[in-house]
């Protein structure tokens, strides 16, 4: 069977690799391991903040690739592919531990309440240049307060915010409306939102 | 209009659509909507400026290298799978 991109509807860079070990060249798998393996590290990292369940994510995913890549019908971008199974495979992990309890981010919680204190200007924290202010302690404060989001919302954001998929393919992958994707997206940016600004806050 | 005045329910149905507008997922003439309410509504602008800050923070996170005891594992790992399979298919 040769590749031939014609017969796609999508251009991956992806496609020609899965096809050689779909054709029986097994030894191209470490190729595949060696372009996703940091990608899937960091993703276990946001999703499970703990540096073994991270390996265990990706070991258990690329697994998964192995024994599902022979089922790949090149209608979705491999990375694509791949996440969704490592989204299930994270998803399915965390129900067996105990975990942050699932609840519902309501939008009126983010709401400012009519007592509450509304600054007379934009904060500083939120004007002065990004890489002054992006420091290994708030990017470890921003991890935190990711991991404390409930996993349907932590799920969302991290894959369009963090990994950097759009509406419509983080949508693919959670196998939800776009919709959906959008109104947990602005829950959990409001959410981060709120604890960057009680970060903020202690520096005044 | 003033913050003091400002109409709560359109302030509302501004802050809805905030991470839309960050993500230019609105049809232009919500945009403008939206451009001309942050230009006249202090505390929807700030809101605006502070969620918009919060995702770029989030875009601006770094990678971490994945540690060398892990990418051994998982290339020993690999390779006893294929292996495995290599000898199946023959
Ligand atoms: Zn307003």
């Amino acid at each position: 069977m040769m590749y031939n991109p014609d017969r796609r509807k999508i251009q991956d860079k992806d496609f020609e690799l899965v096809e050689a070990i779909n054709s029986g060249r097994f030894e191209l798998f470490q190729e595949l391991v060696k372009r996703y393996e940091q990608k899937l590290y960091n993703f276990g990292l946001r999703m499970c903040g703990d540096v073994c369940d991270a390996e265990d994510l990706v070991q258990d995913t690329f697994l998964n690739v192995f024994r599902y890549l022979k089922d790949f019908r090149y209608e979705t971008k491999f990375k694509n592919w791949l996440y969704r199974i490592a989204t299930s495979t994270c998803i399915k992990k965390r129900r067996k531990s105990k975990f942050a309890p699932e609840r519902e981010l309501s939008l009126d919680e983010f709401w400012p309440k009519e007592d509450a204190h509304i600054p007379d200007a934009v904060p500083e924290w939120a004007q002065i240049p990004l890489n002054k202010l992006l420091n290994v302690e708030l990017s470890n404060t921003i991890r935190n307060a990711i991991l404390e989001l409930p996993e349907k919302y932590r799920l969302v954001i991290v894959l369009r915010d963090l990994e950097g998929f759009s509406t419509a393919e983080t949508a693919q992958i959670l196998n939800l409306k776009p919709s959906n994707i959008k109104v947990r997206l602005h829950r959990a940016r409001l959410y981060l939102r709120d604890k960057l600004k009680g970060y903020f806050a202690h520096d005044e | 209009m003033t913050s003091d005045q400002h109409d709560h329910s359109h302030c509302l149905s501004m802050f809805q659509k905030l991470s839309e507008y960050i993500d230019n997922e609105l049809d232009e003439m919500t945009c403008r909507d939206i451009e001309r309410h942050v230009e006249e509504c202090v505390p929807c602008k700030i809101c605006l400026e502070t969620l918009k800050r919060t995702v770029n923070l989030c875009k601006k996170l770094e990678s971490k290298p994945v540690p060398e005891s892990v990418s051994l594992k998982l290339k020993e790992f690999i390779q006893s799978m294929s292996d495995g399979r290599s000898i199946v298919q023959k």
